[in-house]
């Protein structure tokens, strides 16, 4: 048998060993079998020096190509080999997808709070800014620079919390105590309006309290946004383009609005601003009390008289202000059974929004 | 304010359709908040009379009774009303009636007694508001027969929600002028005649009006001889329909007179006023301290000076404006009947009402205000309704202590000025008929209208009264909305407000959630220790608190998120955390306002997260819990979560000098609580909460509270961060354990191992504390990675040996650590 001959015998040998072998090591041992320094196309290979001037050429370049035939053979095993292997492992690390992830401990915004935010980015979108006062506030701030008369109701001690003042002797009765807490952010309203002059576009947010024993719809503490604008040539159209605006961006644009004219000592004229209902669309339901409406806000424009307290010339200047419950809002977006759930910080109810 | 359709349609044709009438008055400033109707489902209701009343064997507020009904036997009902006797009549639901609410009515047993139907107020019938007893009717009713067919026609009765400045709508004729106004028809204005033609009253009452300012005006008439009875069934169904009860033909004429023209009026039975000379005196005094008054309600009520009352020669015999006294009440034995019509001071008698706890009919109208000019007409309706039902015979004249004319004021009106306000060209003639439907007379001058107000609509004061006027009426649903075209404004949040929201953000993104408690402190908040020891003084107090438990303002958050973390732990919530932005409050003697401090608290109790199948893994792939080391239990959150959440907190703002020493406080445990601090500043604090207080609370602990000053975290937020080299060159790593006397705090260990390195030991991190087998008793080890870099270079190892060799032998100096072997 010449040498071309067992080069090709050994060629076939080795490639039915590749295609033979199942792993790694069998796969090495296959290459040092025929490649390896004892290997038997590397005997051949060394033993090419013995041979003579035409037969070296062709036994050389036959052997080379031996070689590289099983050189690629090795190679095209080696990843098959190696890709099965993973294939395996692959396998073996697969998990069962529906399995719960690993949850990251997320907080969230309470709900009367997210709401605020909201409100307040649709006014800052139109230009206000947003102002802030105390909680604890003078009965001239809370009623008298907004023009409610001395015996109005709401000033009554039935109605609202009054806080003894420690800048007088006695005031042993609540009625004679000028010190209360706030029952509607309007004071901040006449507070910016001393302190600042026209063009004023502002937004009130903050805690407000009522004498009012909790239940599913009364909390003695809840939320109001108020605004107030106070520029040249204001005018009703304008409030009612502003609330349009926001009942559109907070509803949704197909929502309906309509202004009922009202009664506030602070406004005249006064409105009070209905949604249409988003259950029913309009046409009555158990949710709307079978109107077709929801009241929202209530608004108007500044009486001259509260203008006057705050020295702004109301032939100059026009102006409007509203004001809108932020947990009736809660209440109507999401049909809240109880409003005491805002205040209990149960876990499972916040952590819903 | 309730408003039947057929006493309306008495002063104006109304066109419209109830429900198209209601829309109308809603977009025109008049709430409705109801339609009635009534007559119309009374199917199975009969008039029944009592024949029997006992009391129910087992219950104390009940009755059984016996009612006729026009079969062969008496049917027994039980029935919870207080206001009947036997023999009266009254509108009884047999087994199959459904009442207007829709409450459906069958045979039952009441506490173990058979009840074969019931025994109805007027509200259960639709017919009024009055639910606090049984329709009671007159004596003619014929038993047995159908209560729709006795009642007679079916109505409508508009409920309608009158403002506080519309004083003239709290009546029918009234609300009528307003219908007119509002629908555009006529307004039919009654005339009534009277013929007063008895002797004179000036020979048998005497007036006297001490406090003219609280009793502007005073006016009476005198009818003699007139029989008291029930009212004639018109009389009684229209007060019934609108919500009062009849009472007998004279007090029903005052209450009726009162629903029709809003003068509220008073009976006082001649015969019980004392005076002198033969004649009856009455005296518009205020009470004296401590005067006694029974009303007609039977209450004995204790006055004061600031309250007007209606006195006699002996005493006082009505409480002004809100309601009559028991002693001159018109009874069946009353003769001679003293009509009063007066205006009295709003808000007096706004004062007196409240004070007492009673608003009556006629405390409601006198609050708004009513029309001075209408006292005469009311006493002259009055007195004739008196002549034709109670056949009396009316004296002469009318004693008045103020017979002032009408007074008509003018007002003027800029018809450009009020297109100005309202934003939308309204032509003149619109505002003329407007305001002359409202029963105003206008003179138009060049510019200007002149507008008279006439003494009926005392809330017409200015200009804007008028623009108020003409706009509710042309209609705001025909204003064209537009935005504000001023300029010069941007809107925004300032610095301080969009950092708050971002603390929020924060807090969440470190798993904690937004909660919202009351401002008022309990009592067993201000018993924690720390709190308790607070003087007085600082405390804020509520003069009028709705308990005695919630008198103050709160001067800690603290305590209203334990409440929430009990609340969570009694529903078996597994884990709680909580947070709140919001304000504590304290004062001091001499202060007016007291000081609002805004915080931001939280509370950490129980697991971050529900148990999971990953916990299992987790821990078996990192065994923590060795002996003695503080690894947590089972994952309970302790004081090192919450300080995890406040270092979250200060990176996000930038705060990087702060640091947390330990700290005493009250209501914290001792060696779990600490102080945060930055510069000279106090952030707040940070622990878990004591055992003693978590008991007072009913919490089960571990939890963990922190507070934290908004205030002081803003003013040291770092606004804009500086830019910081990112690292170039490799870093090499060593980790070191070093023991240390268990006193010696972690952070002192690791200032002196930062002094003590060069500048090129870049991060150092402790990865474990240990105490247990191999390290003393009263030693740890605390075990740090050390990350040396150069800012400027590789780093050679030997460099790096050098360094830090260097540094372990400070630190030794310093703290007296020394390497584990
Ligand atoms: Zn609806």
């Amino acid at each position: 048998m010449n040498l071309i001959e067992e080069l090709q015998q050994i060629h076939e040998q080795a490639i039915s060993a590749v295609s033979a072998a199942t792993d790694a090591g069998e796969l090495e041992e296959v290459r040092l079998r025929y490649l390896g320094k004892k290997g038997s196309l590397t005997q051949i290979l060394r033993g090419l020096g013995s041979l003579s001037a035409e037969e070296k050429p062709l036994v050389g370049s036959a052997a080379n190509e031996v070689r590289v035939g099983i050189e690629t053979a090795l190679d095209e095993k080696t990843r098959a080999i190696s890709s099965e292997a993973l294939r395996l492992q692959m396998m073996q690390d697969s998990v069962d997808v529906t399995l719960p992830g690993r949850r990251r401990p997320l907080g969230r915004q309470h709900l009367i709070e997210r709401i605020t935010r909201e409100v307040v980015e649709i006014f800052v979108g139109l230009g206000y800014r947003v102002a802030e006062g105390p909680q604890v506030e003078l009965a001239y701030y809370n009623f008298t620079a907004l023009n409610t008369p001395q015996a109005h109701p709401a000033r009554s001690p039935s109605d609202t919390f009054y806080v003894r003042d420690q800048s007088v002797e006695t005031g042993l009765k609540s009625h004679d105590s000028e010190v209360l807490l706030r029952t509607h952010t309007s004071p901040v309203q006449v507070r910016v309006m001393e302190s600042s002059k026209p063009p004023i576009y502002i937004l009130a947010p903050g805690k407000v309290y009522r004498r009012d024993i909790p239940d599913p719809s009364h909390l003695p503490q809840f939320t109001q946004v108020e605004g107030l604008v106070v520029d040249e040539g204001i005018t009703f159209a304008d409030l009612k383009g502003t609330l349009e605006h926001f009942c559109h961006e907070m509803f949704g644009s197909d929502r309906k609005t309509r202004f009922r004219p009202h009664f506030f000592p602070f406004t005249e004229p006064s409105a009070e601003v209905d949604v249409s209902c988003g259950i029913c669309a309009g046409s009555g339901c158990r949710f709307c009390g079978n109107t077709g409406w929801l009241e929202i806000l209530g608004c108007g424009m500044i009486d001259p008289n509260v203008f006057e307290y705050v020295g702004i010339d109301s032939e100059r200047y026009g102006g409007f202000a509203f004001g809108m419950g932020v947990e009736r809002i809660a209440a109507l977006k999401y049909d809240l059974p109880d409003l005491r759930m805002l205040v209990e910080g149960d876990m499972r109810f916040l952590a819903q929004f | 304010m309730r408003v039947p359709q057929s006493w309306l349609s008495e002063f104006v044709d109304v066109k419209l359709a109830p429900e198209a009438l209601a829309d109308r008055l809603e977009l025109t400033g008049t709430a409705v908040a109801a339609v009635h109707r009534t007559g119309e489902t009374l199917d199975k209701v009969v008039v029944g009379r009592i024949v029997d009343k006992s009391p129910h064997p087992q219950a104390d507020k009940l009755w059984v009774t016996l009612v006729d009904v026009g079969g062969t036997e008496p049917i027994q009902i039980v029935c919870g009303a207080q206001n009947f006797e036997v023999s009266d009549l009254v509108p009884v639901a047999l087994p199959g009636a459904v009442l207007p609410a829709g409450m459906k009515i069958k045979r039952a047993k009441l506490r173990g007694v058979e009840s074969a139907g019931m025994n109805c107020s007027a509200a259960e019938l639709g017919l009024g508001s009055d639910q606090d007893g049984l329709l009671v009717l007159p004596n003619d009713a014929p038993v047995g027969l159908s209560f729709s067919e006795y009642q007679g026609l079916s109505d409508i009765t508009l409920e309608l929600e009158i403002t506080p400045n519309r004083a003239d709508c709290m009546s029918m004729i009234g609300v009528a002028r307003e219908v007119a106004a509002v629908t555009g028809v006529q307004f039919n204005s009654p005339t009534y005649s009277l013929l007063d033609e008895g002797p004179s009253i000036e020979d048998a009452v005497d007036l006297t009006v001490a406090d003219p300012s609280l009793c502007p005006r005073y006016a009476a008439r005198l009818v003699y001889g007139v029989k008291i009875g029930p009212s004639p069934k018109w009389l009684a169904d229209r007060l019934i329909a609108v919500g009062a009860r009849p009472v007998n033909n004279v007090v029903d004429i005052t209450n009726y007179v009162m629903f029709e023209m809003g003068q509220p009026l008073h009976a006082f039975d001649l015969a019980t006023l004392r005076g002198d000379d033969g004649k009856a005196q009455i005296i518009v005094r205020r009470a004296t301290d401590g005067e006694l008054l029974r009303t007609l309600d039977g209450v004995e009520r204790h006055l004061d000076s600031q309250m007007l009352v209606i006195a006699d020669a002996g005493q006082a015999i009505a409480l002004a404006g809100v309601m009559g006294g028991a002693f001159t009440e018109v009874s069946e034995t009353t003769v001679d009947v003293l009509l009063e019509a007066a205006v009295f001071d709003k808000d007096s008698v706004s004062r007196t009402s409240r004070s007492l706890g009673l608003l009556s009919e006629a405390s409601s109208r006198f609050e708004r205000g009513v029309d001075p000019t209408g006292c005469v007409a009311a006493l002259d309706r009055a007195a004739s309704l008196l002549q034709e039902i109670c056949g009396g015979v009316v004296a002469g004249g009318v004693i008045d202590s103020s017979p002032t004319p009408p007074t008509i004021r003018r007002l003027e009106l800029r018809p450009k000025r009020l297109c100005e306000i309202v934003g939308e060209e309204i032509v003149i003639g619109d505002m003329i008929n407007i305001l002359e439907a409202l029963g105003l007379n206008v003179e138009v001058a060049q510019d200007v209208l002149g507008v008279d107000i006439p003494p009926f609509r005392p809330d017409l004061e200015r200009e804007i009264d008028l623009v108020e006027e003409v706009l509710r009426i042309w209609g705001m649903d025909r204003v064209t909305p537009t935005l504000p075209s001023g300029t010069g404004r941007s809107g925004g949040l300032t610095r301080a407000q969009s950092d708050r929201e971002r603390i929020g953000a924060t807090l969440r993104a470190a798993g904690l959630t937004e909660t919202m408690t009351y401002i008022f402190a309990e009592g067993r908040d201000m018993a924690i220790p720390g709190c308790n020891s607070v003087p007085e003084d600082e405390w804020v107090r509520l003069m009028n608190p709705m308990s005695e438990e919630q008198a103050s303002l709160r001067r800690h958050m603290f305590p209203g998120l334990l409440r929430s973390v009990s609340f969570n732990q009694n529903r078996g919530v597994p884990g709680v955390h909580l947070y709140e932005i919001g304000t504590v409050f304290s004062t001091a003697v001499g202060r007016q306002l007291p000081r609002e401090h805004s915080m931001i608290a939280g509370v950490l109790n129980g697991r971050w997260m529900p148990k999971s199948w990953h916990d299992a893994r987790v821990r078996s792939s990192s065994p923590k819990s060795k002996p003695g080391s503080s690894a947590r239990v089972d994952d309970v959150l302790d004081f090192f979560d919450g300080k995890g959440v406040i270092e979250t907190l200060l990176l996000d703002l930038g705060i990087e000098t702060a640091t947390f020493t330990a700290s005493h406080y009250a209501w914290l445990q001792p060696g779990r609580s600490a102080q945060v601090i930055t510069g000279s500043d106090v952030l707040g604090w940070l622990g878990e909460v004591h055992p003693e207080v978590l008991a007072l609370y009913e919490c089960e602990g571990p939890v963990v509270a922190f507070e934290l000053s908004l205030d002081l975290l803003l003013t040291n937020a770092v606004s804009v961060k500086q830019y910081r080299d990112v690292p170039r060159f490799p870093p090499v790593q060593l980790d070191i354990a070093l023991i240390v006397d268990n006193t010696v705090a972690a952070s002192s260990v690791e200032m002196a191992i930062r002094e003590s390195a060069g500048r090129d030991l870049h991060i150092i991190e402790l990865f474990d504390v240990y105490t247990g087998e191999g390290v003393d008793a009263g030693k740890k080890s605390l075990a740090y990675s050390l990350t040396y870099r150069s800012k400027d270079r590789t780093l050679t190892d030997d460099e790096v040996k050098a360094q830090h060799e260097r540094m372990l032998r400070k630190v030794e100096a310093k703290v007296g650590a020394r390497l584990r072997g």
